[in-house]
């Protein structure tokens, strides 16, 4: 098996419809994810993140350009690529009328695993996401937080070499999304790879070792979420409610980001008094904080994640 | 995976089978709506024209066994639509012809039983031989394979459950019922009976009735139904066998 898990070069879809504009989901999208990385794509809804989840976990293909799996092709050879994958998919939800246990049992014999072997990772993946206590009821008297957390046991619970993870904590609340971070972490330890989309930025800074901001089916930067943070020019940020009309007056202090009617001022700590200053002249209301991930995410794309 | 033995493209089947038999187990309500339309038939010939009765035992037979088909589009296209099911399963070692099949499979295991009644109660009231039941058991199976393979397909198609019970519903009915399947094929207009003879479930229908004495046919007549029953059998199986392949990537 290469280090390399998955690489995809100059990969494009372009979706068409009778009676509509065909539209372009991916532009030439290339990346690589090493093994035992755990890597995520950033991005607004509709930037792109499931269409190439799709194509590199065989489910799509694209329109030109080459998706490898462990040196396998995806596109020419799917049925060799799927032995060494598992998908949490957008919006999927367990067997209703199965109760998780049985949902993962069955999930694991039904990839082959021997029943020893599934019967304890059933009972390890279950306990792991605090599944335990609602194993043995159906999953439709279950909540939705539940349900996700049932799709994401059984797919932890296949420890396939390579995990795609759209949106895995979609639904759920911050302790099971923390139970799933850590059941991730885990897993890479133990040596699987995991590809995830989020839009949750702390999800991305937290969890991945690597992320891709993905916007208009481009990658528009990459790199750790430190290297992306630096990549901003400072440390703290200064938000200005209502001071996007007055941006040309801080433009000196650093990188200005307009964020609707507020106004964004990334900003060096030996130049903060100098901006406070400014501030109040203007009547503006400060608030000071760490540059997060999500001036890296404005910086990129221009808009916060959460706009449509 | 084509270059290896075909049989591994099977592999996974009983896997996939019995979690269908563990999702169908807990929807018992749907095991016994199963029998409605075959019930309420049987109960209307009874009243109707008792003398019918034989006739229509051997049709709720083969209609239940066609209805599997329903219960595979609804069921394959639910779970593909609903819980993204192709997703979940397929990127992954589970061969699609296993998914199709075990699913196929595991609704006939759970719909099985209330059949099995059925044909106990047929044989206190049609005069079957040893030969015409094995024929009887022959087609309801090859009915069944003909069904849920077209059930399969077809299920690929929609992208909205709402539509699909409609359609399903249709389909199924005017195939099932409205053809001569509960009644004798000498009831139904003979310048369409090369039609339902072409027509798997009536094609069958007619070639139990025959063998029991209820319908006479022809030798051309019993060649249509025969092989047309084959090679449709035979041609939407294989299709469904690939068209599962095909399809893991939309349609």
């Amino acid at each position: 098996m290469t280090e390399t898990a998955l690489a995809s070069v100059d990969l494009r879809k372009v979706y068409h419809s009778r009676g509509a504009p065909a539209v372009e989901a991916l532009r030439g999208v290339t990346m690589e994810v090493r093994r035992g990385e755990r890597v995520a794509l950033l991005g607004r809804n509709g930037a792109g993140k499931t269409t190439f989840l799709k194509i590199a976990s065989t489910l799509l293909k694209p329109t030109s350009g080459s998706v490898a799996l462990f040196g396998i092709d995806v596109v020419a050879q799917p049925d060799r690529a799927r032995p060494y994958i598992a998908v949490v998919p957008q919006e999927g939800k367990p067997f209703f009328h199965l109760c998780p246990r049985e949902q993962v049992y069955t999930y694991l014999r039904a990839r082959g695993l021997s029943r020893e072997t599934a019967q304890s990772r059933t009972a390890e993946s279950l306990e792991r996401m605090g599944l335990t206590e609602v194993a043995d009821r159906l999953s439709i008297t279950l909540s939705g937080g539940q349900r996700q957390r049932t799709m994401v046991a059984t797919v932890i619970a296949t420890e396939a070499p390579l995990l795609f993870l759209d949106e895995p904590t979609i639904g759920m609340d911050p302790f099971a999304r923390r139970d799933v971070w850590a059941s991730l972490r885990a897993l890479t330890q133990k040596g699987s790879t995991i590809l995830l989309t989020t839009h949750y930025l702390d999800e991305a800074e937290v969890l991945s070792d690597r992320l891709y901001i993905v916007e208009h089916g481009s990658v528009l930067v990459s790199g750790t979420a430190e290297e992306l943070k630096r990549s901003v020019g400072g440390t703290l940020k200064v938000t200005l409610a209502n001071g996007a009309s007055q941006v040309d007056r801080f433009r000196s202090f650093g990188e200005c980001v307009t964020d609707g009617a507020n106004l964004t001022v990334v900003v060096l700590p030996h130049r903060l008094g100098e901006l406070m200053e400014l501030a109040v002249r203007s009547q503006l209301t400060a608030t000071v904080g760490p540059v997060t991930l999500e001036e890296a995410f404005l910086r990129a794309v221009g808009r916060s994640i959460d706009e449509e | 995976m084509r270059s290896e033995p075909a049989l591994r493209a099977f592999r996974g089947t009983t896997a996939f089978l019995w979690t269908e038999v563990l999702v169908q187990k807990n929807e018992r309500l749907a095991m016994v709506t199963a029998m409605l339309v075959q019930s309420v038939i049987l109960v209307f010939v009874y009243i109707l024209n008792p003398g019918l009765l034989g006739v229509a035992f051997v049709g709720a037979i083969l209609f239940s066994t066609f209805a599997m088909g329903q219960r595979v589009l609804n069921e394959a296209a639910y779970l593909r639509i609903d819980h993204k099911s192709i997703d979940f399963y397929l990127a992954g070692p589970l061969a699609p012809e296993a998914y199709f099949l075990g699913m196929s499979l595991g609704i006939l295991v759970v719909y099985i039983p209330p059949v099995i009644v059925v044909g106990v109660l047929a044989t206190l009231i049609v005069p079957l031989t040893l030969a015409t039941g094995l024929l009887l058991l022959g087609l309801a199976a090859v009915l069944w394979v003909f069904s849920s393979s077209l059930g399969y397909v077809f299920s690929t198609f929609f992208r909205d459950n709402r539509a699909i019970w409609a359609y399903s519903s249709l389909f199924f009915n005017v195939f099932g019922v409205l053809v001569p399947v509960f009644y004798p094929l000498g009831l139904f207009p003979e310048a369409l009976r090369p039609i339902v003879l072409l027509m798997p479930p009536s094609a069958a229908a007619a070639l139990v009735q025959a063998a029991i004495g209820v319908t006479s046919l022809t030798g051309p007549q019993v060649a249509l139904a025969l092989g047309g029953l084959a090679v449709e059998t035979v041609a939407i199986f294989l299709f469904a066998i690939y068209w599962a392949r095909r399809t893991v990537r939309g349609v």
